[in-house]
């Protein structure tokens, strides 16, 4: 029976030759049938519990993409956002501190040599985590530039630190800075894409999280459902003479039960979502790359000390690069200064005065990173030295430091921003594809209840 | 009609086809064009074989070899033109790094931040060289003997005659006169400066190597202490002028000027090595002490190897360096450059060359190291 009705019914949908053509092609018996009741009825039972089954997956599928998606935000892409900024973090200032220490001493402080191997371990862990989830072919070529350089790179300092114990300062400084050159041409660029096209996932995820395309068209197919199973009824009670099918109403009611807890569920993910994207992962976007320029000044500062060629100033970098870093309006710094000041007003928080202290420090760090250019310019090339790989209060060192504090804390507090509105997000989305799949089958069953009591009738 | 419209169609098959075929082979050829730094010694001989100048400027110590490199490839290559001027190793590397020269020669290597700011660099090392120290004592005979911190002491104002007792002691068979010292330095932006300096931080690591190295450090300028009597030179030759016509004078310039400075009766120092050791820059010395660094050398050839660790090696020897943009300005100019950066350090570094200015060829390694980063030129 259903074989039936299934092909003539699909080949009167079908756009095709004329009908002169195509007519003596239809078995006879199947035209038939759908020129009777009971052939209708079929067909309408068939039509009804495909679309019910068709809403049900089609919701099914749009919300546990949205619950996949906002699952993932906190532990899987903001996690390798924040392993790709730790891992160019760790590649700069494993740099910067380990030229600043032999420029500062040929046998510098264990605590300077514990800094920068810490700084490769952490290096080499996140290149490890990025590895295990990097499916880009782009970003995996970049982490592999990232690993081969990792192995150089230490090659070289190791060679440098080598010749520093055997009493050959100069050969040891020598490999010092092919060892730089290894950080900067290589390693930081490569990180920078890694960075930038996690970022760009994380945007992506979270864009899939709270998307508005998908919830349309499961919109349009709940509209065009229910105006299906309206239709349906009316065309049953001009047959019947009964005002309402019991299995019909059932088929509706679940259908508007349905996209209710849809809509609710939507509407609270991506209000906690938005939240937690807006006063959480943006800043932390914007204090990543304001950390990010603030590793390339301290790596410049120290490039410049060992540079008296003289026409390798880094001067005009460093005020471009603190021009974008801020604090200020348009600055990165002000932008995450804003979007927790907005946080804060809505739940309270720490975020604003530890963005306001990074400021701070910015501003009196670039006030000693001046006085270093100035010392360059004026060939005080002892002073400028000491006051950049110096360790003493007022050092560009001491205020690096604290400025990268500044930024832990600020993240961290953020992070927690953005943890909790995805993880509430998460929660509205979790049970919607279990919601929606539920009311499709009792749909689909009132459908077939309500059609084939009356198929019945006929037999 | 329809006759006409499989012709048109035909035609414009044939010309399609011809098109492509056009272009593929124009695609190659410019291809091979581009990457002309990379292929055989017949196609770039053939680019070099072209109407091309190659300019050159940098290191004075350099200069009088480059001088000859010039004259005898211009000879061997009909159309190519080499220019040279002896000017400073910071020149060299502004005008290379600004693109104003094809060239820049160097006593120093690129510094970190020279890289980082111009990474389409690169230094080739193109022969070796030594730096002497000399000085015009004209009652003494037989070399002075000289240290890294005696030096130091010198040019920071410490040690004001050749009497004193810190000179006299490492020169037992020597009568040194009561007579001033008046320190030379080079007042341009100089590897020569950068290679003093560099001996000058490290020595012997005594007490004075080591404020040097704090309060005045190493590099092709520095800020030189205020000394009674100084003088300020600008570029080898005048280093030399200014010592041989002021008696007392001590000054450091590059071995191709030592037969002048011997010529004009100035004296040549024995420097003290690593291992304590007085070795004059002969050939054997500096060999010695290049030796010691081959195997260490990394593929972009920068390296210092002052006050190596070789007993009878001599303490200040450097690879005179060629600082060149990978990135040239065209096909014909990489080849060209490229073929006689080749032609420099092979048959440029023969005894016919390098013996006529002191300096020495570069061990074999090097050339291999040389040749890969000379691969990296194109445009």
């Amino acid at each position: 029976m259903t074989a039936t009705l299934t092909a003539p019914a699909g080949a009167t949908a079908t756009a095709g030759p004329p009908a002169a053509h195509r007519a003596p092609r239809r078995p006879r018996r199947t035209r038939g049938v759908l020129l009777h009741t009971p052939g209708k009825l079929s067909a309408l039972l068939a039509g009804l519990v495909l679309l019910s089954l068709a809403w049900g997956a089609l919701g099914g599928w749009v919300a546990a993409q949205h619950s996949s998606a906002a699952d993932a935000l906190v532990p899987v892409n903001d996690r390798l956002s924040l392993d790709a900024r730790h891992m160019y973090q760790s590649i700069a200032d494993a740099d910067a501190t380990i030229t600043a220490a032999f420029l500062a001493s040929p046998t510098p402080p264990l605590g300077q040599l514990q800094r920068y191997e810490k700084d490769l371990a952490t290096a080499h862990g996140d290149l490890s985590v990025l590895q295990a989830a990097s499916g880009d072919q782009a970003e995996g070529t970049a982490l592999g530039q990232v690993g081969g350089g990792l192995s150089a790179y230490s090659g070289y300092v190791g060679e440098a630190t080598a010749e520093y114990a055997m009493g050959y300062p100069l050969t040891g400084g020598s490999f010092l800075q092919v060892a730089s050159e290894e950080a900067h041409l290589v390693l930081l660029p490569a990180a920078s894409t890694v960075f930038t096209r996690e970022n760009a996932a994380l945007d992506a995820a979270s864009g899939q999280a709270t998307g508005v395309p998908t919830e349309i068209a499961l919109l349009v197919l709940a509209v065009v459902t229910g105006f299906v199973l309206y239709r349906a009824q009316r065309w049953l009670a001009r047959r019947t003479n009964r005002l309402f099918s019991p299995g019909l109403v059932l088929a509706s009611l679940m259908l508007v039960i349905g996209v209710a807890w849809l809509a609710a569920g939507f509407l609270a993910a991506r209000s906690d979502l938005s939240r937690g994207i807006g006063h959480g992962s943006a800043p932390v976007q914007d204090l990543a790359l304001a950390s990010i320029g603030v590793q390339q000044i301290r790596g410049d500062a120290v490039l410049n000390v060992i540079s008296r060629s003289g026409n390798a100033s880094f001067q005009q970098d460093f005020v471009a690069a603190s021009k974008k870093i801020g604090p200020g309006p348009g600055t990165w710094l002000g932008a995450a200064a804003s979007a927790q000041e907005a946080g804060a007003r809505e739940s309270g928080g720490a975020g604003p005065s530890l963005v306001a202290s990074a400021g701070r420090d910015a501003t009196s760090w670039y006030a000693a990173n001046t006085r270093v250019y100035l010392l360059g310019t004026h060939a005080d090339y002892a002073g400028e030295r000491n006051l950049v790989v110096g360790t003493a209060a007022g050092s560009t060192l001491a205020g690096y430091n604290a400025l990268e504090d500044d930024f832990s804390n600020a993240i961290q507090a953020d992070q927690a921003v953005f943890a909790s509105g995805a993880s509430e997000g998460a929660s509205a989305l979790d049970p919607l594809p279990g919601v929606v799949i539920a009311t499709s089958l009792l749909m689909a069953a009132g459908c077939a209840w309500a059609v084939s009591r009356r198929l019945a009738e006929y037999r | 009609m329809a006759g006409t419209g499989t012709r048109r169609r035909g035609s414009r098959w044939w010309r399609a086809a011809l098109c492509t075929t056009a272009g593929t082979v124009l695609a190659a050829a410019t291809a091979a064009c581009g990457t002309v730094a990379r292929t055989g010694p017949a196609d770039v001989a053939a680019l070099a074989a072209q109407a091309t100048t190659i300019s050159e400027t940098g290191s004075s110590l350099l200069y009088p070899l480059m001088r000859s490199w010039a004259a005898a490839y211009q000879r061997a290559t009909p159309g190519v033109t080499v220019t040279t001027e002896s000017t400073s190793s910071g020149t060299g590397i502004t005008a290379a790094s600004a693109g104003t020269t094809d060239l820049g020669a160097s006593d120093a290597y690129l510094s970190s931040g020279d890289l980082v700011k111009n990474p389409a660099l690169v230094n080739i090392p193109l022969a070796v060289s030594a730096q002497t120290v000399i000085y015009n004592l004209p009652d003494v005979s037989g070399h002075v003997r000289l240290d890294g911190a005696v030096l130091a002491e010198i040019y920071d104002g410490t040690i004001t005659t050749w009497d004193d007792s810190r000179i006299t002691a490492i020169n037992p068979g020597l009568t040194l006169p009561a007579m001033k010292i008046v320190p030379i330095r080079r007042l341009d932006s100089s590897g020569d400066t950068f290679l003093f300096t560099s001996y000058l931080s490290t020595g012997n690591q005594a007490p004075a190597d080591q404020a040097w190295n704090s309060q005045i450090g190493y590099g092709t300028t520095v800020t030189w202490p205020s000394v009674t009597g100084e003088m300020s030179e600008t570029g080898s030759l005048s280093m030399l002028h200014a010592c041989a016509s002021t008696p007392g004078c001590v000054a450091y310039n590059g071995i191709s000027y030592l037969g002048q400075a011997q010529a004009a009766g100035l004296g040549e120092a024995e420097l003290a090595n690593d291992a304590g050791q007085y070795t004059l820059p002969t050939a054997g010395a500096i060999t010695a002490s290049v030796d010691s660094f081959v195997s260490l050398t990394p593929p972009n050839e920068t390296i210092s190897m002052i006050d190596g660790p070789a007993l009878t090696g001599y303490p200040i020897v450097n690879y005179e360096y060629a600082v060149v943009s990978t990135r040239q300005r065209d096909a014909v100019t990489a080849g060209a450059l490229s073929a006689f950066l080749r032609w420099v350090i092979t048959t440029g570094n023969e005894p016919a060359y390098v013996d006529a200015v002191g300096f020495q060829p570069l061990p074999s390694a090097l050339v291999t190291l040389g040749k890969q980063q000379i691969a990296e030129i194109g445009s």
